[in-house]
């Protein structure tokens, strides 16, 4: 069944969906970053498409000539994707700004990639109440920017529609994570990672269907992963399924994560309460979501990493933090902090995007798994 | 927490009283020059004795509303430039920036705010804050520090979300951003806003402004009449002393040192042979030696788009609160915070026609991601205007980055191609 997602994914970064799409006269958007509502892009019947780096570490010469050494990888990763022209099927680009690498990668890549429709929007780090009319008047403006681009008007009833395929998505990710809450789930935390990435290339209705399917087998199957640890992986984006791959042929056993590419992406449903419109319910979503290392306060992001490590009874936290990430790498002392005052114990690692986790990382999760065992 | 060796702020004082001894005793040394260690003395001073005189101390990141804080009577401390200077004037830095890393900071995040949090990590390195205020101006690390060293010093914190664009909306969530603070210190500090005060300093402040202006039209002379690196001192004037009357005096004596060397005839250096514009913030370990290669090659800084330039408008003393939020959108090296667009990098093409630059010189610290990225932005729009510039890797405050020799080989190098340009 995961065969099925594998497929998918072999043809990063324009899957034959993407093709579908476009063949059909449709517009393709791609966004980089959670704090951009998907929604608003499939209301407007266009294809939302996550913009990701190389599937793998990569030697990064024309991200790191436009970008400078000191960004990210993951900017540089995706920077040379689209220089190199794999983006070239995109219509619109939409990011926010979130942090230093997404806002000059989104400089960077309208000066020299110049796709049609590029918008970046202000996203507020706090989420007081001004915080959120901000928020909003950029999510409406967008939403007008896409009108004006698309030339058709995005109905509220298309909202509606979208935001219940998107939170079908949600519900479904969240019981196949349920799935991982038992001694021995029936699936592997990288083979979930590999089901999220199709998920980011393919249209949701597509997607929830074979979600739904793989849930279905999961429930019933008698399949089993032991480890010799139950672990969380949290930090800067991840995507390489290698990298977790690597922990669970150690003996790790991924649970859970807070990861942008899985549990921060799907996390929160959209509420559609009486007296807000859709749009409302939409920016009040996005920004409320489990947040990412950039908001303040902090502890937002930390309770809610406690309480997944109270829900999936992690023993260890692997924490994977991409050079030159400074919203994370800047949350790293306090959060090591905070699990230590709850005895969970944190492996912290310095990678690159597309790590695959071999080589002095192995050795390293080898010996945090050894620590983690004879704590037991 | 590890013992600190010393009170660096002592050490700042120190350094400050014997230039501005030993410059008493050489011929030459323009009034501004006293005016200014002077000032930096005082301000450091203020900072030491915060605490004996009964003196709320905020400590504060970069680009921040310090009016707020003049205005409220309490005595502020910028984080990054305390590193800078910290750096500059004592050469102790690099103990810093170790004990940041030991505290769990990474390698990549910038120098001034590893070192400031270090500081912090260490006993009697910075006198302790009343409070910490910070804002994402202009990056992750000034949006990322302040939590930390809230927690490090255990002073409580306020951080103020500055907005990445200049919509109306944004302008407006700007306004209950400072209002929101301004609660925050009148609860901390048990002081009360002054809101007449507040609108004396914006005055002062617009007043800044024009002399900044000013100061920037005259150094388009031929020689230029300004110092090679003058400009960092230009910077610590609004970091240190917005709307502050003797910042005003100093940038009036600074004008007029300028205008009757342009009478005179007289350039900053003796040959001026290289016009060049200076990005970002050349490595505070070698100023000392960057002067010195200026007056040997004849090189001298003549225009800093992101650092001299402010953006247009004016600030209503009527308005306060709207001409705080108003100044921080016009402050040059916001410039580069919201999206770099067209109109944005056009203007350093036109600045290096207005100033006659021969050539550009780019210091890429290492830590300083956002400014780094631009780097290629920048170097595409000065060669369409057949300026060539100058990629010169360092850091704004670890003396292990670069060398002077390897700095002198960059430089000559540099040179050696305007002079065939
Ligand atoms: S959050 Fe970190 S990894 Fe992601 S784009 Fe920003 S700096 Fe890069
Ligand atoms: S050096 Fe760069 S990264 Fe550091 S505070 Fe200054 S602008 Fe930010």
């Amino acid at each position: 069944m995961i065969e099925k997602f594998r497929e998918i994914n072999s043809s990063f970064p324009q899957t034959s969906y993407v093709k579908e799409h476009k063949s059909s006269g449709k517009k393709v958007i791609g966004w980089l970053c959670t704090y951009v509502p998907e929604e608003i892009i499939h209301a407007a019947g266009a294809l939302p498409v996550r913009i990701t780096g190389y599937q793998q570490e990569q030697e990064l010469d024309d991200g790191t000539a436009y970008l400078y050494v000191n960004n990210c990888s993951f900017s540089r990763s995706c920077l040379q994707l689209a220089l190199r022209g794999e983006y070239d099927f995109l219509d619109g680009v939409v990011g926010g700004s979130t942090c230093d690498g997404v806002r000059r990668l989104f400089d960077l890549w309208r000066k020299y990639i110049g796709t049609d429709f590029h918008q970046i929007l202000s996203i507020p780090r706090k989420f007081t109440e001004s915080a959120h009319e901000l928020y909003l008047s950029q999510v409406t403006q967008f939403k007008q920017h896409l009108e004006e681009f698309i030339g058709a008007p995005i109905t509220d009833e298309a909202l509606v529609k979208s935001i219940e395929l998107y939170n079908e998505t949600r519900a479904l990710l969240k019981q196949l994570y349920d799935l991982r809450k038992s001694d021995n789930p029936p699936i592997t935390g990288s083979e979930v990672l590999e089901v999220l990435e199709a998920g980011f290339r393919m249209p949701k209705e597509a997607f929830n269907q074979l979600l739904g399917e793989l849930i279905d087998v999961l429930s019933k199957s008698n399949a089993e992963n032991k480890g010799r640890a139950r672990l969380a992986v949290v930090g800067s984006v991840l995507t390489n399924a290698e990298f977790i791959k690597s922990i669970e042929e150690q003996g790790g056993l991924v649970v859970t994560d807070e990861l942008c590419t899985s549990t921060r992406y799907w996390s929160d449903p959209v509420v559609l309460d009486e007296g807000k419109t859709p749009l409302e319910a939409i920016a009040r979503r996005y920004l409320n979501n489990f947040p990412c290392a950039r908001m303040y306060p902090s502890d937002e992001r930390f309770d809610r990493i406690i309480q997944l490590i109270r829900d999936f009874r992690v023993e260890g936290v692997v924490s994977q933090i991409i050079r030159y990430c400074v919203p994370y790498a800047h949350d790293l002392p306090l959060l090591i902090k905070k699990l230590d005052a709850i005895n969970v114990p944190v492996l912290a690692l310095d990678v690159e995007y597309g790590s695959s986790g071999s080589g002095q990382i192995a050795t390293r999760v080898q010996a945090f798994l050894e620590m983690l065992e004879a704590r037991k | 927490m590890m013992d600190g060796s010393s009170n660096k702020i002592e050490a700042i004082i120190r350094a400050c009283s014997v230039i501005t001894r030993m410059n008493k005793a050489l011929p030459d040394v323009p009034e501004s020059k006293n005016m200014y260690y002077k000032m930096l003395t005082d301000y450091f001073t203020r900072v030491q004795r915060a605490k004996e005189e009964g003196n709320f101390l905020a400590a504060h990141t970069v680009f921040f509303p310090t009016e707020i804080l003049y205005a409220m009577d309490i005595v502020p401390m910028h984080t990054e430039t305390t590193t800078w200077m910290i750096a500059l004037f004592t050469g102790e830095a690099t103990e810093l920036v170790t004990a940041g890393a030991e505290i769990g900071l990474a390698s990549e995040i910038c120098t001034p705010h590893r070192g400031i949090a270090g500081a912090f990590s260490l006993k009697n390195a910075l006198p302790q804050p009343d409070a910490i205020v910070w804002s994402n101006l202009i990056c992750d690390n000034t949006a990322k520090s302040g939590e930390l060293i809230a927690e490090l010093s255990g002073s409580p914190g306020y951080f103020l979300d500055h907005p990445f664009q200049e919509s109306q909306q944004e302008r407006k969530y700007l306004i209950g951003e400072l209002k929101g603070m301004i609660d925050f210190l009148e609860h901390q500090s048990g002081k009360k806003m002054n809101w007449d005060k507040l609108s004396e300093i914006v005055a002062f402040m617009d007043r800044q402004i024009e002399l900044f202006r000013e100061i920037c039209e005259l150094r388009k002379a031929v020689p230029t009449p300004f110092s090679p690196l003058g400009f960092m001192d230009l910077l610590t004037m609004d970091y240190f002393f917005p709307g502050q009357p003797e910042a005003i005096e100093y940038l009036e004596t600074v004008r007029d040192e300028l205008k009757a060397k342009i009478a005179a005839g007289k350039g900053a250096v003796d040959n001026e042979r290289f016009r060049l514009m200076s990005l970002f913030v050349p490595p505070m370990y070698l100023m000392g030696f960057l002067e010195k290669l200026s007056h040997e090659y004849g090189a001298v800084s003549v225009t800093e788009p992101f650092f001299t330039h402010w953006g247009e408008g004016k600030l209503d003393p009527n308005k306060p609160l709207e001409s705080v939020a108003q100044k921080a959108y016009m402050i040059p090296e916001v410039q580069m915070y919201g999206p770099m667009n067209d109109t944005k990098i056009q203007r350093v093409a036109d600045l290096a026609e207005e100033y006659k630059v021969d050539g550009a010189v780019y210091y890429a610290d290492t830590g300083c991601r956002h400014t780094c990225a631009l780097i290629k932005l920048v170097k595409d729009t000065l060669s369409d205007v057949d300026i060539p510039m100058l990629t010169l890797d360092s850091d704004v405050v670890d003396p292990t980055m670069t060398s002077e020799e390897e700095t002198r080989e960059k430089f000559e190098g540099f040179f050696e191609l305007l002079e065939d340009y």
